[in-house]
C-alpha cells in the first residue's frame, strides 16, 4: 500500500482516470497501461508480491503459441509488396470487369479487396495502389476526386479480408477462437466491397464522362491475366482450408502463406537488402504489437483485482434503454477515440472494459468484433484527419487534399450504411464461421 | 541499413556531443538486437513449413502402408519413418523463441517512435512545455520499465536456479525468460537517453534535438507508411500492358521512380518537421 487507499473499487476509478490521463498527455500506450497495472497491483496485494507478479507478465503473457501467429501475418503483408501482385491484381481486374460502368474504379475496388487478402495493413494497400490505380483512371480521363477516394477507401478493406492481424488480436484478447474471426470478416469484406462497387456503378451511369467504361478485352488476354494473381488464391486458400480442415495450425498456415510469398518475391527479383528491411519492419512491428498486449494484460490483472469490469456491465446493464442504443453510444466513441488513435491500441485499450459489457447486453463476441473493427476502418476514411486520405494525398500531391476528402465521401456515407447492414442482419457475419466450423 | 541515430555527427551542437555519442552506440545494440528478432521470425517461417511438409510426409507414409502394403514392404520405406515424423517439442520451442520477436526490438521501436501512442494533446504544445511534458513521460517509462528488468531477471533466476523446463519437451526456459530483462534494459538505457535529451530540451528548448524521437505530422505519418509499403527500393509501377492509351494527361510524377523515393531514411524531414515526438 503506497497510497494507503483500502477500497478496491476506488483505486479501480482512480487508476482507470490516471491511466486516461496519461495517454492524453502522449504517454505511449504500453507505459500509461503497465504503470497504473503494476502501481494499482501494489496498493491492492502490497510491492513484493505486486511487482513479483506483475514482472512475471510480460514473458508469460506474451509467449503463448496462439500469438505466433502474429509475425506471419505482418510478414506476408510486408513480403507481398515486393511480390509485384498489385500490379497483376489491377490487370486482371480491369481486363475482367472494366466494361462495367466506372470500370476503372470498379477494378481498383476489387484488386484492394483481392490485396487485402495478403495485407493486413489498410494505410499500405491504399498507399500502394494509388501508386497502381490512380496513373491508370487518370488517363482515361476518370474524375481524379473519384480516382483518389477509391483507392483510400478500397484500403480499408484490408482489415477484414483474411488473413488479418487486428481480428488476431482481437480473438486474443477476448479469448475467442482466431479461425471464427477471421471467416467471420471474409463476408462483411466482400460486402462493403460490393456496396463501393456500387456506388460507383450508379454514380458512373448518371455521369459516365467522369468515369468511363473500359472495353475491348479479349478472353485469351482475360485468362493471360490470371496467373499472376495465383499468390492470392493461394494465400486464402491455405489460410482458410487450414482452418476449416485443421492439417495444420494458423501459424503454420501463415509461414507456408509468407513463405509462396517469399518464393514469388525472390522470383520477381526482390534484392537481399529489400529482404532486410521487410523483415526489420516486420520485428518492429511484431514487437509494438507485443509490448502492448502484455501492457495492456498488466493492466488487466489491476482490474481484475478492482472489479470494475463487473461493475461497468452492471451500470451499462442496468441502463433503461433499448441494447441497440447502448451500442450506438459506444460505436459512437470508438468513432471518435479512432480519429485520434490507432486501431490495435484502441481495441487493446477498451475491450477488457467494454467487451464483458456488451456480452452481458446480448451481443455475439464474433459479431462485435466485426463491427468495432469495421469501425476503425471507417476513422480512417473520416474527414479530417482519415490517415488514408493523407497517404493518397502523399503519394499523389498533384491532387490536393480537399479533392481526396471530397472523394472519399460516398464512400464514408457507404460504411456508415453497410455497419449499418452489419447491425440489422448478424447473420452476414455469423453465418460463415457457424457453416465451416460448427 | 545503417543506425537511423536522430542526428548525423556532423550536426551534433557542442554541448550534446557525450549524449550523441551513447545515442549512436545504443542504436548499434539496438539495430542488432532486432536484427535477431527479424531473423527469428523467418525462422519461425521456415520451420512452420518444415513441421507441415514432415507431418504430411507422415501421413503419405502411413496412406502406402495402408493401400500397397506389399511394396510399402519391400520397398522398406518403413525406414524413412523416423524421417516423416513432425518435430517433437515443436510448439515448446516456439513459445520459447518467441521471446526473440516478443521483446528484443522493444528499444528500437522506442527509438524510431514505433509505440503507439495518443498525439492529439501533445501535437498541439510547442516549446518548453512539450518538452517538459516528453520528459515526466519518459521517466514514468523509465521507472516501470526499471521495475520490469528488476522483477524480469529475478522471474529468470528462479527458473534458472530450480532448473525449470517445459512441460512437453523439457526444454529449459531459463533462455527465454532472460531475454525480458536484456531487451528491457537496453530499452532502459533508450529511454534514459531519451529523458536526459528531453531534459536538455527543457532547459533550452531552442537547442537542436539530440537523442530524441520527432513527433511527425498527419502526413510525415503518411509518408511513413508509404515508406514502409515501398521500402526505400520502391516497387515496380508499370502503367498496364495492352490496353489503348488515349492521352497521357496527369500522369505527372508516377514513373517506376515515384516522387517519394530516394529520401534518405527520412531522417532530413523528421529534422525539418522540427517537432519532437
Amino acid at each position: 500500500m503506497i497510497f494507503g487507499f483500502t477500497d478496491e473499487f476506488t483505486i479501480g476509478m482512480i487508476g482507470v482516470t490516471a491511466m486516461i490521463t496519461m495517454i492524453v498527455l502522449g504517454v505511449r500506450v504500453v507505459f500509461a497501461a503497465s504503470l497504473v497495472g503494476l502501481l494499482g497491483v501494489v496498493e491492492i496485494i502490497g510491492w513484493q508480491s505486486g511487482a513479483a507478479l506483475v514482472g512475471t507478465i510480460p514473458h508469460s503473457k506474451s509467449v503463448t503459441y496462439v500469438l505466433s501467429v502474429l509475425p506471419m501475418f505482418i510478414l506476408i503483408g510486408f513480403l507481398a509488396f515486393h511480390a509485384g501482385i498489385t500490379q497483376a491484381l489491377f490487370d486482371a481486374a480491369r481486363k475482367w470487369i472494366g466494361w462495367v460502368p466506372g470500370g476503372l474504379a470498379v477494378a481498383t475496388v476489387f484488386a484492394t479487396a483481392g490485396f487485402a487478402a495478403v495485407s493486413g495493413a489498410s494505410t499500405a494497400t491504399a498507399a500502394v495502389f494509388a501508386r497502381v490505380a490512380i496513373p491508370d483512371m487518370l488517363k482515361y480521363g476518370y474524375n481524379r476526386r473519384l480516382a483518389a477516394g477509391v483507392v483510400a477507401a478500397g484500403g480499408t478493406l484490408a482489415t477484414l479480408i483474411p488473413p488479418s492481424a487486428i481480428l488476431v488480436i482481437y480473438a486474443i484478447i477476448v479469448e475467442e477462437s482466431v479461425g471464427r474471426l477471421l471467416l467471420a470478416g471474409f463476408i462483411p469484406g466482400v460486402v462493403s466491397a460490393l456496396i463501393y462497387a456500387g456506388i460507383i456503378m450508379v454514380n458512373a451511369k448518371r455521369d459516365p464522362e467522369s468515369a468511363p467504361s473500359v472495353s475491348g478485352f479479349t478472353w485469351r488476354e482475360r485468362f493471360a491475366s490470371l496467373p499472376g494473381t495465383f499468390p492470392i488464391f493461394a494465400v486464402v486458400l491455405i489460410i482458410i482450408s487450414a482452418i476449416y480442415n485443421g492439417w495444420a495450425t494458423p501459424t503454420e498456415a501463415g509461414a507456408l502463406g509468407a513463405f509462396v510469398v517469399l518464393v514469388i518475391a525472390l522470383f520477381r527479383g526482390m534484392k537481399m537488402s529489400t529482404l532486410r528491411e521487410a523483415l526489420m519492419e516486420t520485428a518492429k512491428l511484431t514487437v509494438m504489437i507485443f509490448s502492448l498486449i502484455w501492457g495492456i494484460l498488466i493492466f488487466v490483472r489491476f482490474l481484475g483485482y478492482t472489479g470494475l469490469p463487473t461493475a461497468f456491465q452492471e451500470f451499462v446493464t442496468s441502463i433503461d434503454a433499448p441494447p441497440i442504443v447502448i451500442l450506438l453510444c459506444i460505436l459512437l466513441g470508438y468513432a471518435i477515440l479512432g480519429m485520434f488513435m490507432d486501431a490495435i491500441g484502441m481495441l487493446l485499450l477498451t475491450l477488457p472494459v467494454v467487451h464483458p459489457a456488451m456480452m452481458a447486453l446480448g451481443y455475439d463476441s464474433i459479431w462485435f468484433g466485426i463491427i468495432v473493427v469495421k469501425m476503425a476502418e471507417v476513422c480512417l476514411i473520416t474527414p479530417p484527419i482519415g490517415l488514408n486520405c493523407f497517404v493518397v494525398n502523399g503519394v499523389r500531391p498533384d491532387i490536393p487534399l480537399s479533392d481526396v476528402f471530397r472523394g472519399i465521401l460516398p464512400f464514408f456515407i457507404a460504411d456508415v450504411i453497410t455497419i449499418g447492414v452489419l447491425i440489422a442482419f448478424p447473420a452476414l457475419i455469423t453465418w460463415l464461421p457457424n457453416q465451416l466450423i460448427g | 541499413m545503417t543506425p537511423e541515430a536522430t542526428l548525423g555527427p556532423a550536426d551534433t551542437p557542442a554541448d550534446a556531443r557525450t549524449l550523441s555519442r551513447f545515442d549512436r552506440l545504443v542504436a548499434y545494440v539496438e539495430d542488432l538486437l532486432n536484427l535477431i528478432a527479424a531473423l527469428a521470425i523467418f525462422g519461425l517461417m521456415f520451420l512452420g513449413v518444415l513441421q507441415i511438409l514432415l507431418r504430411k510426409s507422415g501421413d503419405l507414409l502411413t496412406y502406402l502402408q495402408q493401400t500397397i502394403p506389399s511394396a510399402y514392404d519391400s520397398l522398406a520405406l518403413e525406414a524413412l519413418r523416423p524421417f516423416a515424423a513432425p518435430i517433437t517439442g515443436y510448439i515448446d520451442f516456439v513459445e520459447l523463441s518467441m521471446a526473440t520477436f516478443a521483446f528484443l526490438g522493444a528499444a528500437y521501436t522506442q527509438r524510431l517512435g514505433g509505440h503507439i501512442r495518443m498525439e492529439m494533446l501533445i501535437g498541439v504544445l510547442r516549446g518548453r512545455a512539450l518538452w517538459a511534458v516528453e520528459c515526466l513521460g519518459t521517466l514514468l517509462a523509465l521507472f516501470v520499465v526499471g521495475v520490469l528488468v528488476w522483477y524480469g531477471w529475478d522471474h529468470f533466476m528462479r527458473a534458472y536456479t530450480n532448473g525449470d523446463s517445459t512441460i512437453d519437451a523439457e526444454y529449459p526456459t531459463w533462455p527465454s525468460k532472460l531475454l525480458v530483462p536484456v531487451a528491457f534494459g537496453v530499452w532502459w538505457l533508450r529511454l534514459a537517453l531519451q529523458a536526459i535529451g528531453f531534459a536538455r530540451l527543457t532547459i533550452a528548448p531552442k537547442a537542436v534535438p539530440v537523442a530524441v524521437p520527432l513527433m511527425k505530422s498527419v502526413s510525415a505519418q503518411a509518408d511513413d507508411e508509404i515508406r514502409d509499403a515501398f521500402g526505400s527500393q520502391g516497387v515496380r509501377a508499370e502503367v498496364g500492358e495492352g490496353a489503348p492509351q488515349p492521352g497521357a494527361d496527369g500522369d505527372a510524377g508516377s514513373g517506376p521512380e515515384g516522387p517519394r523515393e530516394g529520401r534518405p531514411d527520412g531522417q532530413s524531414d523528421e529534422r525539418s518537421g522540427g517537432r519532437p515526438r
